[in-house]
């Protein structure tokens, strides 16, 4: 493999650090009836997700607001980084605190989000519509990953983020 | 979700658990404890993960440079990956994440350690994990040559010893 454009070779210095963790632990691993009951502790937490899911959902409603209100000279990146890091946030805790499809939803948000160039119109109705849809989750109490249903809003969804892909270029 | 970790990192036998709110006081609370691992939310205001990676790889006050960072965050999309590799971390964990995920990410560290590199741009554990394989990208560092052929030798000679097993009267095509 040719590469033209490389930069030039640097000077590399290779370290190989003591091992602290391994003189600590020794040898073996954690057996299976342990990771099991790590297992369990996440499976049966009790921690209600509704609040943090509303605090999340409420900072991605900002971040739309935001967006919708910017104008041709504001930051891009930044704008969209006002409704992916809430997205990020749903995506990660909503499969931990027992709402796998919020993660699912949210993942997909996310997905779209890094790729958008803008914020245009088009592009934050998506976002409201995947907003609308991880607020009827959260509040609809739908754990687990919604059945039919939850397949069907995620593949709305999705047609949304193709058909925005697939519009001609202004 | 710290809590939650906390008492997974128990379960797993790791006696001593501290936990910071943000990457400030965690970095604050490791030039302190020295702490055997770090595990780091990317999300965190005021300093995240990635600037706590940073200030733990490069800034004096860090009382171990090496200290394995194993950073846990919602995104998974590569150039995310890449960037927290570029900023130093050791293992990368997405979320949500279950206890065995957690476990394989610290098992990593202790019986696969990393070597680290310094370079001009870069002080962290070595980005090129899989050594002993083909490696196909920019040859940038200076002992590139020697080292990168020396691997690359070592797994084409490892294909055509696997070759030679499966039909000992193949003839070597190189040597």
């Amino acid at each position: 493999m040719q590469h033209y454009n490389q930069t030039p070779k640097r000077k590399a210095e290779f370290i190989v650090p003591p091992n602290h963790l391994k003189e600590k632990v020794g040898t073996g691993g954690v057996s299976d009836d342990i990771l099991e009951k790590a297992q369990a502790l996440l499976e049966n937490n009790t921690v209600d997700f509704q609040p943090l899911a509303d605090m999340y959902l409420n900072s991605l409603m900002k971040g739309i607001e935001v967006s919708k209100d910017s104008n041709a000279s504001d930051d891009n990146e930044y704008l969209i980084s006002t409704m992916l890091y809430p997205a990020m946030q749903l995506k990660a805790n909503g499969g931990m605190f027992h709402y796998p499809l919020v993660t699912d939803i949210a993942d997909r948000l996310i997905q779209f989000l890094e790729v958008i160039d803008e914020p245009d119109l088009e592009s934050i109705e998506i976002v409201l519509a995947f907003h609308t849809t991880m607020r009827a989750v959260v509040q609809g109490k739908i754990k687990g990953q919604g059945g039919d249903h939850g397949r069907e809003l995620l593949k709305a969804l999705n047609k949304a983020c193709i058909r925005y892909f697939e519009k001609p270029v202004a | 979700m710290m809590e939650l970790t906390k008492s997974i990192l128990e379960t797993f036998g790791i006696e001593n658990v501290d936990s910071a709110k943000d990457g400030e006081e965690g970095f604050t609370k490791f030039c302190k404890h020295n702490y055997d691992l770090v595990i780091a939310d990317w999300m965190m205001k005021p300093m995240d993960g990635i600037s706590l990676t940073r200030r733990i790889r490069n800034d004096q006050l860090s009382p171990n440079q090496f200290v394995p960072v194993i950073l846990v965050t919602g995104f998974s999309e590569k150039r995310r990956v890449i960037q927290a590799r570029d900023a130093g971390v050791t293992e990368f964990l997405v979320k949500p994440f279950n206890a065995r995920d957690l476990y394989r990410r610290i098992a990593q560290i202790i019986e696969r350690p990393r070597q680290f590199v310094r370079s001009e741009d870069f002080f962290g554990p070595d980005r090129r994990r899989k050594r002993k394989t083909a490696y196909t990208g920019p040859m940038r560092r200076e002992n590139d040559t020697e080292g990168g052929q020396k691997n690359m030798k070592e797994f084409t000679d490892t294909l055509l010893t696997a070759e030679e097993f499966r039909d000992p009267n193949a003839e070597r095509s190189s040597t």
